[in-house]
């Protein structure tokens, strides 16, 4: 644990941090690149008309790009619809990005759209058909998908293991890394009382590379209300605390996306946000060597 | 124990108003008459109901965004 620890003082990359890409935001992203280091595309914006995927080549020639899905629904007891992954294997193909991801949830069940990513009973059997469904997307778009945490205001029903037990070992079964969103763990631990930074660290971080931040709101009237992701929020004050925790103990660089779907502030609004994700992440880069040389006895340079 | 018809029944839940209004008068009746399990019906007896609700109504102006957003 430890040589660890001090092979990634010595050897890692640098940790990035970057913005989803909006329409809304596209002119103040190509305008601000040097303050941007990578850009998230939602894969399933371009699936009506792929052929205008071909403009983001200039946006990959300028800058990294990942991309996002929204809509496979891979964490379900059904096969996952291979039409939809050709969709993502033909932009991956035009696009070129460094990585795709998409979500821990369902979000359909035969003919019924649920219209968004919906948390599947947690269940072994729901892990089991969640590996599946990653394998057959690995094998189909060529690269193995990274894994996001979704938020819900219902606790799933019909299930047997807790929200971090299940996402560890939906990771683990899958070989998938994880892509961590903080303020659906943040929203989750929140409404339904688990400790936040206890769920952090008990998930298997050796997986992350890739972070989402964003904010929410509080619906619903006490002692019922509940917090609500809708990334038209700046993130709170508790996420990025989160991500100072993460980036103390995950030992790989990490990829954090700042992810807002409306109510655009100004784009340098939206800069100083990314400033302050890269001021946590530094923050939590020197705890971790300061732990570590702290362990050793010796002060890892 | 997860199966696609489990998550049928909670997508139907989920998007079908009146199905959830006859699901939370009498939920073992309502998941029973979806052919799940004794054990699924009994665990969907403890449903969260507020998270149901609240759940419900998020995915549901999510659909209508969509719909704007594919007329516009």
């Amino acid at each position: 644990m430890l040589v660890g620890r001090q092979v990634f003082a010595q050897t890692a990359s640098p940790d990035r941090v970057g913005l989803g890409w909006r329409p809304e935001l596209a002119a103040g992203i190509l305008a601000h690149l040097d303050s941007i280091d990578v850009i998230e595309v939602i894969a399933d914006n371009f699936f009506p008309a792929p052929e205008r995927a071909k403009s983001l080549r200039m946006l990959t020639s300028q800058t990294s790009v990942v991309l996002h899905g929204v809509g496979l629904g891979m964490a379900s007891t059904s096969p996952v619809d291979q039409k939809r992954l050709a969709k993502i294997a033909k932009l991956v193909d035009i696009v070129r990005p460094e990585s795709w991801s998409e979500h821990l949830a369902f979000v359909r069940a035969g003919d019924i759209e649920i219209g968004h990513l919906a948390a599947p009973p947690r269940t072994r059997s729901t892990i089991d058909a969640t590996a599946e469904n990653i394998e057959t997307a690995s094998k189909i778009v060529g690269t193995i998908p990274a894994m996001e945490n979704i938020a819900t205001l219902i606790d799933p029903p019909v299930s047997d293991l807790n929200e971090p037990d299940w996402l560890t070992r939906s990771i683990e079964a899958s070989g998938a890394n994880m892509l961590l969103d903080l303020h659906n763990l943040h929203a989750n631990a929140t409404n339904f009382g688990i400790d936040a930074r206890q769920f952090l660290l008990s998930l298997p971080l050796h997986r992350v590379r890739q972070v989402h931040i964003s904010g929410g709101m509080w619906i619903g009237e006490a002692p019922n209300r509940r917090l609500l992701d809708d990334h038209l929020h700046d993130p709170p004050d508790p996420v990025y605390s989160l991500l100072e925790d993460l980036a103390a103990a995950c030992p790989n660089p990490l990829t954090v996306i700042l992810e807002r779907d409306g109510s655009y502030p100004p784009m340098g609004h939206l800069l100083t946000q990314l400033e302050r994700a890269r001021g946590a992440l530094k923050k939590g880069r020197a705890r971790e060597r300061s732990e570590a040389g702290t362990f050793s006895g010796v002060a890892v340079r | 124990m997860n199966d696609p018809k489990l998550e049928r029944f909670l997508a139907s839940l989920y998007v079908d108003t009146a199905l959830r209004a006859r699901f939370l008068c009498n939920p073992l009746e309502e998941a029973s008459r979806a052919g799940l399990t004794p054990e699924q019906c009994h665990a969907l007896e403890a449903i969260d109901r507020v998270g149901l609700e609240m759940a419900a109504r998020s995915f549901t102006r999510k659909r209508d965004a969509t719909k704007i957003n594919k007329r516009s």
